[in-house]
């Protein structure tokens, strides 16, 4: 019998070879549903660090139109005359204000979901104008050198592409809050060349987790991030310090006071924060006027102490390598705790995690050169009480012990330093917990979740985390549509169903994959000749844990959906997003 | 089966599956002619012009099964594209058999690829030479 050269089968001959080299590849590769997830981490890191490194440039691009200058924020304030210093933070309000103003009204009714309200209680779509609109006021308050912080927007933009990226992907609900969390981790990454503390930041503080499921995705996101910054600019660690040593074990003792002190003065500062947000609210001027006067304090402040501009970045570094007299930083660590508090309460958009650490950084140093006055053996390094003090601040303010360690030793790659940071941090965090029940970040949380009345809560069972429509096909369909169909989805099962939609078995790939060269079998097979009727299967109202009872055993990616009254197929339960509910669940036993 | 003197596909197939029915995996020979002939009007079953493969994964056979017929010339017409089919081959398989009958079908494929096998099957003087001819291009 001859064969003959028909363009269709000529045709089909090449589709059937594709669908073999695919194959090959994903046996050689084995790309799993958790590499797929890892590889668009790395994609949100990607985007993450390139919306990070923009947002910089942007910030000090209104710096310089605002004052024109191109040196740093503190710099800036000390060569401007005072009439400017006053002026450019409150021109800066003003713009800020502005922007919200306008924003509003073009936004009318979108809620302005933050990245954790969006991971925590959200579905992890983040409002994209919202956040567009806050991002460039910050930029206003942040390059007219309000005392605020740029991570935080730099953050919620990440997070924002990496909320866009999923939904574009069709991810399920736990996925994409997973997703979104990686963008919050490559923000922060990317923010303080710190991508291990970037990973801990998110699963500790939002997450609550550090299992692997959630752990390996961030680190993947922030590791790029990390990368893509260190590629694109001469990034190094953030804060370039001298040689720290641990000189005598006795230092431990004003270590673990410095503990108790920068866990006492981190619930303090917060709240301090909070306080002059309600005051600010309370004078019931309009919100522009209060980011106008919020920007006056700071400018005031900064008349007298430059160092209040900005987020105390370049003020930390002169702290750590000991370029601050002591005496002046007493001055200036009440100044920019008034400025932080204008900034932040007049509702100046933007972050206190920099402030923080700048708090951290004062109290620490004064503290050790009080204690070297005294007992020099006790504390033979000031700066280093400034380092430590640094972790404890933050550890206190965010509850994040081993995030704040991480980072610290990442902004500074000072290793000598770890044991007194570790101890400090930890006793701080205590400290902090046993004065205040709350941190930076969970009581706005709280507080929210209880005002949205869908907080997305754990899904509960299969209906609530399965996904519609998917690849299914008649029982007539041939061999090569089922081939077309394994080639353009990436699934190893394609379920076969009845006209009136019920669910009838599936092929599996398993099954197909030797035969596929065969272009006679093409045309002649169909869905019906080769589909398992005793294909595994879940109802839609069984539990979570039922479900994951039916994959035990299966070397299966997805369970078909079925309706137990009409035998209907209503979607598939994917074995990854029941992994990942299933530690949210655990997560949040009370919700 | 040699040279079956029919004139439509079902008596084509309802001549082969007689001859085939009293084999011992078939469990229930009704149901195997039903599921077939359903089988046959629910999709094409041809592999080449002149060749059925005529087929169904069943429950009424416990093993899978095969019979082979060749149709007097001119032979039947199986459906519009192929209307003179001298080769078919009648398979039943039972539902659990997804890999069995996809080997058998690929395996006969290949057999009537071969340059010759299908000339030679049609020229085949009596069974034992056309079983002889089978068994060799598979064996190949």
């Amino acid at each position: 019998m001859k064969r003959m050269a028909d363009p269709a089968k000529v045709l089909l001959e090449r589709l059937m070879r594709l669908l073999r080299w695919r194959l090959w590849i994903q046996e050689k590769l084995q790309p799993t549903e958790w590499q797929i997830t890892l590889m668009w981490a790395a994609v949100a890191g990607f985007t993450g660090a390139m919306s990070s490194m923009l947002f910089s440039v942007l910030a000090e691009g209104i710096h310089e139109l605002l004052t024109g200058r191109s040196e740093g924020v503190v710099e800036t304030m000390r060569l401007l005359p005072w009439w400017a210093v006053i002026g450019v933070p409150a021109a800066g309000g003003l713009l800020a204000g502005l922007t919200l103003a306008l924003g509003k009204r073009i936004v009318r009714g979108q809620s302005s979901t933050d990245y954790m309200e969006a991971i925590v209680i959200g579905s992890g779509e983040i409002p994209v104008r919202t956040s567009l609109i806050k991002s460039a006021a910050a930029l206003f308050s942040i390059g007219s050198g309000g005392s605020i912080g740029r991570e935080g927007p730099m953050v919620q933009i990440a997070a924002v592409l990496a909320s866009l990226i999923g939904r574009w992907r069709k991810f399920s609900p736990p996925q994409l809050r997973l997703l979104v969390a990686c963008g919050a981790a490559s923000g922060i990454a990317s923010a303080y060349n710190a991508p291990i503390a970037g990973s801990f930041f998110v699963a500790e503080i939002i997450l609550g987790t550090i299992a692997m499921e959630s752990l390996g995705p961030l680190a993947v996101s922030a590791v790029v991030a990390a990368l893509t910054v260190r590629g694109l600019t001469d990034a190094q660690q953030l804060y370039d310090v001298p040689p720290f040593k641990l000189s005598s074990a006795w230092e431990m003792i004003p270590y673990i006071v410095l503990g108790l002190i920068a866990g006492t003065l981190a619930p303090w500062f917060l709240r301090s924060l909070r306080r002059a947000e309600k005051w600010f609210v309370a004078t019931s001027v309009p919100p522009i006027a209060r980011l106008v006067l919020g920007g006056i304090i700071v400018g005031d402040l900064a008349v007298f102490y430059p160092e209040v501009a900005g987020n105390g970045y370049s003020v930390v570094v002169g702290i750590l390598n000991g370029h601050v007299p002591w005496l002046a930083l007493i001055g200036i660590m009440l100044a920019k705790w008034v400025a932080t508090a204008a900034s932040f309460g007049s509702g100046a958009p933007g972050g206190v995690f920099t402030p923080a650490l700048f708090m951290g950084a004062s109290a620490g140093y004064l503290f050790g050169t009080a204690v070297n006055m005294f007992w020099p053996t006790g504390a033979a390094d000031p700066q280093a009480f400034a380092l430590v003090g640094m972790g404890a601040f933050l550890s206190a303010a965010s509850y994040a012990p081993v995030m704040a360690v991480i980072m610290l030793f990442e902004m500074t790659l000072s290793y000598d330093i770890i044991l007194p940071l570790l101890l400090c941090s930890v006793i701080a965090y205590f400290t902090a917990k046993g004065l205040q029940g709350e941190s930076l970040y969970s009581e706005s949380l709280r507080r929210k979740a209880a005002e949205t009345p869908r907080a997305a809560l754990p899904a509960g069972n299969v209906r609530d985390l399965m996904k519609q429509n998917p690849p299914a096909v008649p029982t007539t369909a041939r061999f090569a549509e089922i081939a077309r169909m394994f080639l353009s989805v990436r699934v190893n099962n394609i379920y076969v169903t009845g006209k009136d939609g019920r669910f009838l078995g599936a092929v599996a790939l398993h099954d197909i994959k030797p035969y596929l060269g065969d272009a006679d079998l093409a045309g002649l097979v169909i869905a019906n000749d080769i589909m398992r009727e005793d294909f595994p299967r879940i109802g839609p109202d069984q539990s979570l844990s039922d479900a994951l009872g039916g994959f035990l055993g299966q070397p299966l990616e997805r369970l078909p959906v079925i309706d137990p009254d009409t035998g209907k197929l209503l979607g598939s339960l994917s074995k990854s997003d029941l992994l990942l509910a299933l530690v949210e669940k655990r997560q949040k036993p009370t919700a | 089966m040699l040279d079956l003197a029919v004139n439509s596909r079902e008596t084509a197939l309802r001549t082969l599956h007689g001859a085939l029915a009293a084999h011992p995996a078939v469990a229930d020979g009704e149901r195997l002619l039903r599921d077939v002939l359903e089988r046959v009007m629910l999709a094409p079953v041809c592999i080449a012009p002149e060749v059925a493969l005529p087929h169904a994964r069943t429950d009424a056979v416990t093993n899978l099964v095969l019979g082979v017929a060749r149709i007097a010339a001119p032979g039947v017409g199986f459906d519009g594209e192929h209307p003179h089919v001298r080769l078919m081959f009648l398979i039943g398989a039972p539902r659990s058999a997804v890999d069995d009958y996809l080997r058998l079908v690929a395996n006969i494929s290949r057999v009537l690829k071969k340059e010759g096998t299908y000339a030679a099957l049609l020229d085949a003087p009596d069974e034992h030479v056309f079983r002889a001819i089978l068994a060799r291009a598979a064996a190949a």
